[in-house]
């Protein structure tokens, strides 16, 4: 689920980035720093909207560096248990596939994977219905169901189903 | 025919589903001590009728219409009651009424007069048979997946364990444990192959418990489910049974009238023709198959409303429910014929006896002399030990909140009562035969009215007090 919160963060920023463009710096170095990262509490920050305000700067004693508290809005991104996402495919194996559904990685094991589906190694291992109408393969398109996620301190992990009504393959690149 | 199926469908749906009333009970403040269960008798008493208007519905249930509303709505929100509400004068009002009168004997004219209806909103309710069909497998099907997904791990975590070194993970590792060489998990630890605990007796949700916990969670839910398919097996079984019948369709309210009232007219112009009637109910756009069916509910509902617009009810559940010496007592239900009886008891014996006997043989005896008189006789004595039995019955009977079929019964009651006493007046064997026939046109025609005004306000009459303020 997409969320558009207030975070902030005290940015230290080298003096040689000082004049005037100071803030476009700082904006841009807040910008490298956090869009792409995970928090556990947030998520993940996907991209930043807009700066609320910058704060005072701070010099470091010995260093020069000077620290700013920025106030800034972004979208994040936070999966839940019980959430239905679309996700992409990107490896599949004997014990399941793993999918990403933007910066989250996802994980169906195998037993959640519909019974009529078998796998198939070769040079493209996949899972494909006893007819070959449904196959999963790398890059195909699925939606799916969360059913637990692991939330460190920098890190989101989910594992997800597709054997339930209306989830599994939506699109075949395949069969285009 | 078609229709006991679904009615047996939803008596076992009440039963199962709606047993305690407490989850429909959002303040629980209704003094009354004990209302769970009513809901059932709500259900089953709608089981009995088409549409029905809800104050009448009240009245005879004997319930607050409030209560009764709380009741209806929320099986409106379970989907098993359409409801619907209008606006309507006395002459909307009486639409309904002709309907319900016109589809029993066509004698709605004792009706007429007191429909003294103002401009108010009236809310009628209906059983959705289809939609309670619907509602009622979609519910078991919920359940059984609900359970069922525990039982088969289907929202679980997989586990995986390492045979090497007994080390265990689970898909939530799953990131770490790839490897690029192969496509199966392995051991961060001896790099042995990972084989996952497909074992069904072990289900874990993610930092569960250990496993004796979720071995006996397990073991619950299996046990749940066999009691759940026990338990719910007369239920299962019935929508299979109901599964190829066409459902019972009343339309909606003004629809049911229009066809109520065309039917009573089709059964008019022939008194019992069924083909004739289906056509009439045709009409109104019902699938066939239900149209006998249909017709000989209202005629049921049709003979009660007649008596009042009340009784419905109860008409048709004395005969089922009530043991003889209930109906005795009926009789002497209200003050004003207790009264009656008593002095007529010690003017003259008879007449207490006749009535008794009286609504039942009367057609039978027909001006034949000694039969009446054997009759007599045995009536009187009767009647001396109904006394007996009434007084004292009388005294717990008021105490007694429920009993929906005491109206009724007085008012049948007072027919007999008065031919009687005019025969006896007469004293004549012959004259016995007329009061049904002569007399009834008068005399049964102000019981009537009694009655229906009693019921419709409820408070004018001395018996509606009497019972209501119990
Ligand atoms: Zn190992």
């Amino acid at each position: 689920m997409f969320f558009h919160i207030v975070l902030e963060r005290n940015m230290q920023l080298h003096p040689r980035h000082f004049g005037r463009n100071l803030r476009e710096n700082l904006v841009s170095k807040l910008m490298k720093d956090v869009e792409g990262t995970c928090s556990g509490r947030h998520g993940f920050v996907v991209a930043i909207t807009g700066i609320e305000n910058v704060g005072k700067g701070l010099i470091r004693d010995g260093t020069g560096f000077v620290t700013f508290p920025v106030k800034y809005q972004c979208v994040v991104f936070r999966p839940f248990k019980g959430e239905i996402l679309e996700a992409v495919v990107t490896m599949v194996n004997k014990m399941g596939f793993f999918a990403e559904a933007g910066p989250v990685q996802i994980f169906v094991s195998n037993h959640l994977i519909p019974d009529d589906m078998e796998f198939q190694s070769g040079d493209i291992p996949n899972y494909t219905t006893s007819d070959g109408s449904v196959k999963i393969q790398k890059d195909t398109e699925v939606r799916l169901k969360i059913i637990g996620t692991r939330v460190d301190a920098t890190e989101i992990f989910c594992i997800g189903t597709i054997k339930d009504d209306f989830l599994g393959v939506i699109n075949d690149p395949a069969a285009v | 025919m078609s229709i006991e199926p679904f009615n047996r469908l939803v008596k076992l749906t009440a039963r199962a589903f709606y047993d305690d009333i407490t989850k429909m009970e959002s303040q629980p403040k209704t003094g009354r001590s004990d209302n769970r269960g009513i809901a059932v008798v709500v259900l089953d008493a709608l089981t009995r009728r088409q549409w029905v208007r809800e104050e009448d519905l009240a009245k005879e249930l004997k319930l607050h219409l409030k209560q009764l509303r709380r009741i209806l709505r929320f099986f409106e929100e379970e989907k098993l009651v359409t409801r619907e509400h209008r606006k309507e004068t006395a002459k909307g009002a009486k639409i309904y009424s002709a309907a319900v009168a016109a589809t029993g004997d066509g004698q709605q004219t004792g009706k007429e007069g007191e429909e003294k209806i103002k401009l108010h909103t009236h809310s009628y309710c209906c059983l959705d048979y289809a939609q309670i069909y619907d509602v009622v497998r979609y519910r078991l099907h919920r359940m059984k997946k609900t359970l069922k997904d525990k039982l088969e791990d289907k929202n679980t975590v997989q586990e995986y364990i390492c045979p090497n070194c007994g080390k265990r993970y689970n898909a939530l590792d799953a990131l770490r444990l790839v490897s690029m060489e192969d496509e199966y998990f392995h051991c961060e630890r001896c790099n042995g192959v990972l084989v996952p605990e497909n074992d069904k007796l072990v289900a874990q949700e993610v930092g569960d418990g250990d496993d004796n916990a979720r071995r006996r969670q397990r073991e619950n839910v299996k046990d749940q489910l066999e009691r759940m398919e026990a338990q719910l097996k007369p239920l299962n079984d019935q929508l299979n049974r109901v599964k190829e019948l066409a459902v019972p369709e009343f339309g909606s309210l003004q629809e049911w009238e229009a066809r109520a009232t065309a039917a009573a007219r089709a059964a008019n112009s022939s008194a019992n023709d069924p083909s004739k009637s289906s056509q009439g109910l045709g009409y109104g756009g019902t699938p066939m198959p239900f149209l006998g069916e249909t017709k000989v509910e209202v005629t049921f509902s049709g003979v009660e409303g007649k008596e009042g617009g009340v009784k419905s009810e109860s008409a048709s559940m004395d005969v089922k429910l009530m043991p003889p010496w209930m109906i005795k007592e009926g009789m002497n239900l209200t003050t004003e014929q207790r009264g009656e009886l008593k002095q007529e008891a010690k003017m003259d014996g008879s007449s207490g006896q006749v009535d008794s006997s009286d609504d039942k043989k009367s057609t039978v005896q027909n001006g034949e002399g000694q039969n009446i008189q054997e009759e007599y006789f045995k009536a009187y004595y009767a009647a001396l030990l109904k006394q007996r039995q009434e007084a004292v019955e009388a005294a717990k009977r008021q105490e007694s909140l429920n009993m929906p079929d005491f109206d009724d019964l007085p008012s049948n009651r007072q027919v007999g009562m008065k031919s009687k006493r005019e025969d006896d007046e007469a004293d004549n064997d012959f004259e016995w035969e007329q009061p049904p026939i002569s007399g009834n046109a008068s005399e049964s025609y102000k019981v009537n009215d009694l009655n229906a005004e009693a019921e419709p306000s409820g408070d004018d009459d001395d018996d509606g007090v009497d019972w209501e303020s119990d």
